[in-house]
């Protein structure tokens, strides 16, 4: 097992990271990304749920499990969700499974995220699967 | 740049592939006729199957079945999922035939082989036992957080005692019922002892569920290894646990994997250690309050250590003993109707098959409990969390106040002589 992961194997390095988007507010902002001509990385890999809320912490954990490098969740601004309190489950679950479970696990915490981008943000969707592909990037691979 | 299609693979696991399969063959047993032959169709373990009690399932026909060469038929029906794994019926059995470790054989085999996906019998979608088979990767070192240790406890990352917590950390997440355990514990342990327990950051599961429910043995193995390395890292020469499935897989498992795992270390339930310490006469039981006198209390005993422990430990004997001091004391203490090997299943076994049939069981064991007593003591941290789970659904049931041993009697005791100096403390 080595450590630190060399400069070369960073650059090679393309990580495979799990994204799901709610199908009213987030999905809608990744279709506007691409209608719009923004770029962003294609590491991602994006399924589509009805709510945030969809989003049972079990299918994180499994995806980690199954060699996905870090798990993005998206959904609806508070407030904006369309089952009106869907997405306020999925974060008060979230910061319980971040805290309790993710923290304590050995994965790094940066791994796994909880952002919400609404159905006119095409651009903000762009930048954060950048940002967050970029993150990964830095972290290396899961799997050494 | 690498197309992502074509993502590079590393596999540097050859030799350990190998090295697990040498471990493999010390817990498979892969002819399951030939742990059967001895079965006479008694059909006694049907008789007294907890399961057979709330849906059909015939231990006896199924392992005729497997005998007269059905077996193919039988694990791939996928039946065996079902299974408690209780071991009631190996109480019952003339022949001593393990038919629970029989439906674990089965299990590897169904999972491996006949690639069923026990997905949809287990519980809470499996966050639990993903959890154990990421911690058995040997690229993940869990950083468990240790704020729980009281103040007044030493602790240290080596030394001779450890306390093995387990998985209570993680079952935080929708459990608070099994907070108290590893806190009473180490408070009970540190009192005692004048030296700091080791408790560890980086302690991994021990693999039990892995084992018994999914039938994933490399995982179980990865684990295995990763906690003895721990354990000799750190120096430690008697494990204690409040765990009754750690215990007994530290006890029983372990020992099959590693030769030389009960020489080296020395496993211990917490309730072994508290009665060892009264024996040496180093504590002693408090007299109940005026607050106290009125509570009576019952005793639930955990399948992995009341059936699954070999004959010659006797842990419930040692526990029925410390009750007898307390009743002695003033507390009231009476058995259900079913208890100690008899004892009713809590429905739930490694996290498998939890439905409207497990919580049949679930209510008729609490059922019994009501009749018994108000507050009901067991050590199982599992069984505390299938109990309660069933009280938040039944108005009737939820005056039963549900306990960890730990956590019954770390008010009750009483240290005279810590150990390794005179001075008394209380
Ligand atoms: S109790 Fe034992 S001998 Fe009798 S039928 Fe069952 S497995 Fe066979
Ligand atoms: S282990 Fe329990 S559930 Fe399974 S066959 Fe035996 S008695 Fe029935």
């Amino acid at each position: 097992m080595t450590k630190a992961v060399s400069q070369v194997e960073k650059e090679d390095f393309e990580p495979y990271i799990l994204v799901f988007c709610c199908n009213w507010c987030s999905y809608a902002g990744a279709d506007l990304a691409g209608v719009s001509r923004f770029q962003y990385p294609p590491n991602v890999r994006i399924i589509r749920v009805m709510c945030s809320g969809r989003v049972d912490p079990a299918f994180v954990l499994r995806a980690l499990k199954n060699r996905a490098d870090g798990v993005l969740i998206s959904g609806c601004h508070i407030g904006d969700c369309h089952y009106i309190s869907g997405n306020e489950y999925t974060r008060d679950r979230f910061e319980r499974l971040y805290n309790i479970i993710i923290k304590q696990l050995g994965v790094n915490e940066k791994r796994v995220k909880l952002e919400w981008v609404s159905a006119s943000e095409g651009k903000r969707f762009a930048k954060v699967i950048t940002d967050f592909t970029s993150e990964i990037k830095e972290l290396g691979p899961l799997r050494k | 740049m690498k197309l992502i299609t074509e993502i590079n693979q590393k596999d540097n696991s050859e030799q350990s592939i190998e090295d697990s399969e040498l471990y493999l063959d010390k817990i498979y047993e892969p002819n399951l006729r030939k742990l059967l032959s001895k079965c006479y169709q008694c059909v006694r373990c049907s008789g007294v199957c907890q399961l057979s009690k709330v849906q059909s399932f015939v231990p006896s026909v199924i392992i005729q079945r497997i005998l007269e060469g059905s077996e193919d038929k039988v694990i791939s029906s996928g039946v065996l999922w079902d299974c408690l794994t209780c071991n009631s019926c190996l109480q019952n059995c003339p022949e001593d035939i393990n038919f629970a470790d029989i439906v674990r054989n089965a299990k590897y085999k169904m999972k491996n082989y006949y690639k069923q996906n026990p997905e949809q019998f287990v519980a809470h979608k499996g966050i639990y036992t993903t959890i154990s088979e990421i911690l058995s990767e040997p690229y993940i070192q869990p950083n468990k957080n240790l704020d729980w240790v009281p103040k007044e406890c030493k602790i240290s990352d080596k030394g001779d005692i450890l306390y093995f917590v387990g998985c209570i950390p993680y079952f935080k997440f929708e459990f608070q019922e099994v907070d108290p355990i590893p806190i009473s514990s180490l408070k009970i342990m540190c009192q005692i002892e004048n030296r700091p327990i080791v408790v560890l950051k980086d302690e991994v599961c021990c693999g039990h569920d892995l084992y018994w429910g999914l039938g994933n043995f490399e995982a179980f193995i990865k684990l295995a290894k990763k906690n003895y390395d721990l354990f000799e890292k750190s120096s430690v020469s008697t494990i204690i646990t409040s765990c009754a499935e750690g215990y007994r897989t530290f006890k029983v498992e372990y020992p099959k994997l590693f030769e030389d795992f009960d020489k080296k270390f020395e496993v211990k339930h917490i309730i072994e250690y508290v009665y060892e310490k009264l024996k040496q006469g180093k504590v002693e039981l408090k007299a109940p309050d005026e607050s106290d006198i009125n509570i009576q209390f019952t005793y639930h005993d955990p399948c992995r250590l009341s059936r699954f422990l070999p004959k010659s430990n006797n842990l419930l004997e040692k526990l029925r003993e410390i009750f007898n001091i307390l009743e002695g004391l003033g507390y009231s203490f009476k058995e259900m109707t079913h208890n100690k090997e008899n004892a009713l299943c809590c429905g739930v076994s490694s996290w498998m098959n939890c439905n409207t049939r497990s919580k049949a069981l679930r209510y008729s064991r609490l059922l019994e409990a009501k009749e018994a007593g108000t507050t009901l003591v067991t050590s199982c941290p599992k069984c505390i969390m299938h109990l309660s789970c069933l009280q938040k659904d039944y108005d009737d049931l939820s005056s039963i106040e549900i306990k960890d041993f730990s956590e019954f009697l770390v008010n009750l005791i009483h240290v005279i002589d810590s150990e390794n100096n005179g001075e008394v403390k209380s």
